[in-house]
């Protein structure tokens, strides 16, 4: 009987001590997200400029699934938000999407097993906030993510060394909104676009250094 | 007191009478304006603010902390109220933004690329390591008049170690070394010290060559100058090199982040404003 309850008083004990290690489900959400994409820069068949296409098509898929496009663009759009109607406001999510996604896979391209750790966790109502730190060639960077339970936890605001992708474009689009229709700020993410699909982009000619 | 010192000081002085009058116009006008409707001091702010203003209430601020609401009614964190910053001279600050982009591109990313082509990156971290070295005189002056003197004695055992463990610096030998007990970040400089003594930005202000500043960062920068050991290399002129290098080896470390910035933006000038600001907020409570 006492071995017993020595035994069980361990195992409580161990269970104690190993709980931090189980984090919660966004964290784990996010960490399988994140693991996703890094399996995906570094996957040998993956590699190199032929498989551009494929590559980045798997990034969006994982993007697809990992944030909240309609609340990101929602909270961007802030108080503006209610002008949209309700074709406005998909075009407006769908457009806006595409130009985060376009920019940011490819800047994710240059990625060069930077290691990511997950400090901490925290959940309040259906909202959760993770800190995260990339330790980068000189200097470790502070990325944190807000998150949203829906069926599964999605992303919808990214801060990257404090400033949050949100709260950035909120103000650029506020700017434009006040002097132009919805309708005009759309056009002009597809302008945006278009641009950088012509190779009007300055990012292509950076090459491989840096 | 040397050419360049007093060239430095005619610039600075020339830029601020200038923003000076651009800001005193649409000032003298509005307070016209106020003028004809109501009796002065009944005025109040109409405006309300911008952001927020639509129901989502943020959690958490930009490091995860829950935010704390002084005021009922009060929404928006301290990082948005720095954001909010105001830009009255926006118009010389985009013209300025311009300049600043075009030498970007035409300039400094082609230099930096070459010279990324012939040296390899390990040497130019090495270069980063010392440069960020001798920048010691700038982060310990600002951590003491901050009143953080542990943390102003880690950067320092930091400085010693590295210059005389590190071949002068250009090894990062204490990189790894945890500090005792937790310090706060030693990132700093004059300007974010007078925004630690509870100094605002004042406004926003872009300098041609050095970037998006705002009123505070300016007078800081102007100090953390004289604590700029480069800034004493004797002929002028290499002392000009001496930064200039210093900026290129920078920038070959950073090659694409500011185009991924401008490339996702619909407003190149807006968020890099925003980014500034921001940034410079959270280092400034690091």
């Amino acid at each position: 009987m006492k071995k017993i309850s020595v035994l069980a008083g361990l195992l409580l004990l161990t269970a104690c001590l190993c709980s931090p290690a189980f984090a919660g489900e966004p964290l784990d959400r996010l960490k399988t997200g994140v693991d996703k994409v890094v399996d995906i820069l570094s996957d040998p068949a993956l590699k190199g400029a032929a498989k551009k296409v494929e590559r980045q098509q798997k990034m969006r898929a994982v993007s697809d699934s990992f944030f909240d496009w309609r609340e990101l663009s929602r909270r961007a759009a802030a108080e503006h938000w209610a002008k949209f109607t309700p074709k406005q406001q998909d075009d407006f999510v769908v457009a806006f999407s595409e130009l985060l996604q376009k920019t940011y896979i490819r800047k994710l391209d240059k990625y060069n097993n930077e290691k990511v750790s997950y400090l901490k966790e925290q959940i309040e109502g259906n909202q959760a906030f993770v800190n995260t730190l990339v330790a980068m060639k000189d200097k470790s960077i502070p990325i944190n993510y807000v998150m949203i339970k829906r069926d599964q936890w999605l992303v919808y605001d990214v801060f990257v060394e404090g400033v949050s992708l949100v709260k950035n474009y909120r103000t650029q689009f506020a700017k434009i909104l006040v002097k132009e229709s919805p309708e005009a700020l759309i056009q002009r993410i597809k302008d945006k676009i278009k641009a950088l699909d012509e190779g009007k982009n300055v990012d292509d000619a950076v090459g491989k250094d840096g | 007191m040397h050419t360049h010192t007093r060239s430095l000081l005619a610039a600075l002085v020339l830029t601020l009478f200038c923003s000076t009058l651009a800001l005193a116009a649409p000032a003298a006008a509005a307070s016209a304006s106020v003028a004809d409707d109501k009796p002065v001091g009944v005025v109040q702010a109409v405006r309300p603010p911008l952001l927020l203003a639509y129901g989502d209430v943020d959690i958490w601020d930009e490091n995860g902390r829950v935010i704390q609401k002084p005021a009922p009614g009060e929404k928006m964190s301290t990082a948005d109220a720095a954001a909010e910053t105001p830009d009255p001279l926006e118009g010389w600050n985009r013209m300025w933004f311009g300049f600043n982009d075009k030498l970007y591109f035409w300039a400094l990313k082609p230099v930096a690329q070459g010279y990324s082509f012939v040296i390899p990156e390990r040497p130019r971290l090495w270069v980063n390591n010392f440069i960020h070295n001798l920048g010691f005189p700038v982060r310990f002056v600002s951590l003491m008049l901050q009143g953080k003197p542990d943390a102003a004695a880690v950067e320092t055992s930091r400085f010693i170690g590295n210059t005389a463990f590190g071949l002068g610096g250009f090894a990062d030998v204490t990189a790894d070394l945890k500090p005792y007990k937790p310090i706060p970040s030693t990132e700093q400089d004059l300007g974010l010290t007078f925004g630690y003594w509870g100094a605002g930005n004042g406004f926003y202000l872009v300098w041609p060559f050095i970037g998006p500043s705002s009123g505070r960062d300016t007078v800081g920068y102007a100090g953390d100058y004289f604590l700029d050991p480069a800034s004493y290399i004797h002929p002028w002129y290499w002392s000009i090199a001496a930064k200039g290098y210093e900026k290129v080896n920078e920038v070959s470390l950073r090659i694409g982040d500011y185009e991924t910035l401008k490339d996702a933006s619909v407003d190149p000038y807006e968020a890099v404003r925003d980014a500034y600001l921001r940034m410079r907020f959270k280092k400034m409570n690091d």
